[in-house]
């Protein structure tokens, strides 16, 4: 076990490096300036350089690098460049809201997806198994931004119970800034809830079939019992670890959804990076990425040891 | 729909100019959320260029000189317009007193010059002018004193600019990358968020001028007690959002938005008509738009009609009008317009063959972050290609474009836009420094003479000249004006329709 442990934050640290020099690679090669995304269309070529100078994002690659690597192992993650801010103190101000959105739309998909998805294996073939299937696919085809404007339009324009947008003003409390969330929540976990509710029947369907859950029938146990407790269980695996992933992808970053309700989020604040060419932001922001990534994959493999006592690493 | 804004616009006149008194209204007091495209890249407006960092930053940074509702160059934290000598290099520039920076000191001469000194230092409109510049200097604490090498009519209108503009810091905070934004506006900055929002709150020692508001100038009345920036970089999510009553006033929303605003009950559509005018740069240094031959033909070949069509909708929204500037401006002439919206193919056809065009593609730098430009720069293709010419369109992210086109190897034409400048040496592809790189003897002749010649009536002779040659040179082609779209809340009132919006003076009314 404690060599399990080591070997994969061994693993996570050489990920880390790689996507740490890759992204560092990529962003420089890729063309677009900060300077000149900073000093505007009016800008001369003059100006830009002399900003460029000013920001030392006119320094070979070379020096760039070593000096990055430097800062990381002092656990300092640079300082952005439009943000007038450290990029760690940047990460963590879109945390709360990232944080929220994403536990609110898991908490919604799983909502949806688990019940249902466990009522479709067990009422296989039935009318509620097949609109089940129909209705995973069409929310699965869903674009959740599509999805975000029609409840803006509904719930927040026509009925007015929650706001269009944003994040709450300079004295909003936290259950106001939370109301924000509930409409990208809700798109985000409607679209996630379909691949989800897909894996869980799937699942079910595997086990509801196995020796240990007929055992468990001819026991007189009643069917509440046989199928959560005996089948749910044993199936939960490819589920969690599709919850799992689901997850790592909102914390990256539901940025379309995020957009669509401008929420100040890690895929906010990724997707402004890219823009400005904001360096130190998008190098600092991706490695954090990778490392969430990376953790929940392991969360999951413990989860596994936890679920099930067959899983030996 | 301009009638209710001409109405709407004099009935704030009117109240502002205290010719009646609406009970309740002009109270103190009150919050308003502004929805702006997009977060800002800097609050530094000496750096940077750019009409939303103008428009934020006019708030809590002030410049010695600004426009008034006519655009005529009038005081603001100067005490009256700068004395200039005969010879026209000397300008003389008295301050107002008792003006109280946000952190309480003292704006002294002291101030102004460590200010200025960094605008010319750092600043693209204030580099134009350090290589105009004698010296300058603090007479006594209250009058500075410019001195030029030889004169510079725009320096007014360069001293008044809100964006790259002549702010006015205390000195001791000013540094390369500034820490604090301490002005001397109406409202300061209290907090900032980035992407969520940026709040002004009022400054309660503001030195507001006497008077009356006039445009940027005049008195400059603090009702709000917040000011509220708010980052929506989604379009539809700002119209829904000022539907929705959260917004008091959305920024720059798209044309065909206006259906869904009218009628509602929380905002009403706002269009400023003559917001700005799109232009197609033409590669003046490098490649085939060197040959003077090919850029006529290219003129030819425009169709502006057909453009501005596609980029903004409904003829509302735009005017055909090659003039440089639209009516109600003094530097608006009719010389050369004749070449303007010809839409010639065969015309277009035969001068390039004249030219001895080789076949080669006519490469295009256009971004779809301006939807507009991308939709005209494929109309134009279109054209192009009817003439005979071979195209190739570049899609880039902004960012990517503005380092493009730095480079003169890499393009042939590319597409921008602009406000209506107060002053036409303030325009951005005229300098030989710009990309387009336009510097003909003739043009350089003009804009020496256009910024030295200081009577008012000459200048806008020499401004007819030039825009004679600008259509005779074709460096770049003016598409048409575009206006552009808002949306107010009808609690917001006092506020008067502007390219570069400002809040002092507006209130909300309950």
């Amino acid at each position: 076990m404690v060599r399990f442990v080591l070997q994969r934050f061994l693993g996570m640290l050489s990920v880390m490096f790689v996507v740490v020099t890759i992204v560092f690679v990529i962003v420089r090669v890729a063309p677009g300036d900060p300077a000149a995304v900073m000093l505007g269309p009016d800008a001369t070529p003059a100006d830009i350089e002399a900003l460029r100078t000013r920001l030392g994002i006119d320094r070979p690659l070379v020096m760039q690098y070593v000096f990055f690597l430097g800062q990381l192992l002092r656990g300092d993650l640079g300082q952005s460049i439009f943000l007038d801010m450290p990029v760690a103190s940047a990460l963590l101000d879109r945390a709360e809201p990232t944080f929220f959105l994403t536990l609110f739309s898991i908490l919604i998909a799983a909502g949806i997806a688990l019940p249902v998805g466990i009522m479709a294996a067990y009422r296989r073939g039935t009318f509620f198994d097949q609109s089940v299937t129909t209705l995973t696919m069409l929310a699965a085809s869903i674009p959740s931004f599509w999805l975000g404007l029609i409840l803006i339009q509904v719930f927040a324009v026509r009925l007015g119970w929650f706001p269009v947008a944003g994040y709450g003003g300079p004295d909003a409390s936290l259950m106001t800034r939370l109301s924000h969330l509930v409409l990208p929540a809700v798109a985000l976990g409607v679209v996630s809830s379909a691949l989800i509710t897909r894996f869980t029947r799937a699942s079910m369907l595997d086990v509801l079939n196995d020796d240990y859950v007929r055992t468990a029938r001819s026991k007189g146990m009643s069917e509440f019992r046989v199928v959560l407790r005996h089948a749910f269980k044993n199936a939960l695996i490819p589920v969690l670890t599709v919850i799992g992933l689901t997850a790592a992808l909102l914390i990256s970053g539901a940025v379309v959804t995020e957009t669509v309700f401008s929420l100040p989020g890690v895929g906010n604040l990724v997707v402004s990076a890219v823009l400005r060419r904001d360096y130190p932001v998008i190098q600092g922001a991706l490695l954090v990425i990778a490392a969430i990534y990376v953790l929940i994959n392991f969360g999951i493999d413990m989860l596994y040891l936890m679920i099930d006592p067959r899983v030996r690493y | 729909m301009l009638k209710r804004i001409s109405l709407a616009a004099l009935a704030s006149a009117t109240i502002l100019a205290g010719g009646f008194s609406p009970a309740f209204a002009q109270e103190r007091g009150g919050v308003i959320n502004v929805a702006t495209i997009g977060e800002l890249n800097t609050l530094d407006p000496m750096i940077a260029t750019g009409d939303l960092l103008g428009m934020v930053t006019q708030h809590f940074f002030e410049t010695l000189l600004t426009f008034d509702a006519e655009w005529n160059v009038m005081p603001l934290l100067a005490e009256a317009l700068p004395e200039v000598s005969e010879d026209g290099k000397v300008h003389s520039i008295k301050l107002r007193q008792g003006v109280t920076f946000h952190d309480g000191t003292d704006m002294t001469s002291e101030d102004v010059v460590a200010s200025l000194e960094r605008w010319l230092d750092v600043a693209s409109r204030g580099k134009a002018v350090a290589e105009k510049l004698e010296k300058l200097e603090a007479v006594d604490d209250y009058t500075v004193r410019i001195t030029l090498k030889e004169p510079l009519a725009a320096l007014n209108a360069l001293l008044a600019f809100n964006n790259s503009a002549a702010v006015i810091l205390p000195s001791e905070k000013i540094a390369d990358t500034l820490e604090e934004y301490v002005g001397t506006g109406p409202y300061m900055v209290k907090e900032r968020r980035v992407d969520q929002y940026l709040q002004l709150v009022r400054f309660d020692d503001y030195a507001a001028r006497e008077g009356e508001p006039d445009g940027f100038g005049g008195a400059r009345k603090q009702y709000l007690d917040e000011i509220r920036f708010v980052p929506v970089p989604d379009a539809n999510t700002r119209v829904e959002g000022a539907i929705a009553g959260q917004y008091d006033y959305a920024d720059l929303l798209p044309v065909e938005a206006y259906d869904r605003l009218e009628g509602q009950e929380k905002t009403t559509p706002l269009v400023m008509n003559s917001f700005g005018w799109p232009m197609f740069i033409m590669n003046n240094a490098e490649g085939m738009m060197t040959n003077p031959g090919l850029r006529k033909a290219i003129q030819a070949a425009f169709n502006s009609e057909d453009m501005l069509a596609a980029a903004f909708g409904k003829p509302e929204f735009y005017a055909v009008d090659g003039a440089m500037y639209p009516q109600g401006y003094p530097w608006r002439n009719e010389e050369g317009v004749d070449a303007y919206n010809q839409g010639d193919v065969e015309k277009a056809k035969a001068l390039a063959e004249e030219a001895g065009y080789d076949g080669s593609p006519v490469r295009i730098l256009t971004s779809r972050q301006y939807e507009f430009h991308y939709k005209m720069a494929q109309v134009a293709a279109e054209y192009f290609k009817l003439a005979g010419f071979q195209v190739e369109l570049g899609v880039f992210d902004w960012a990517t474009l503005v380092q493009r086109r730095a480079e003169p190897a890499l393009w042939d034409i590319f597409i921008t836009h602009s406000p209506f400048l107060p002053d036409p040496a303030l325009i951005a592809p005229l300098p030989a420094s710009y990309p387009g790189w336009w510097a003909s003897e003739e043009k350089e002749k003009l804009l020496n003479a256009l910024n030295t010649e200081v009577d008012m009536d000459k200048r806008l002779a020499i401004w007819s000249d030039f825009q004679k040659l600008i259509y005779e040179e074709a460096p770049f082609y003016k598409v048409g004006d575009f206006s552009a779209l808002a949306a107010q809340a009808p609690r917001l009132e006092g506020f008067e329709p502007s390219p570069w919006p400002y809040f002092w003076n507006a209130y909300v009314q309950e």
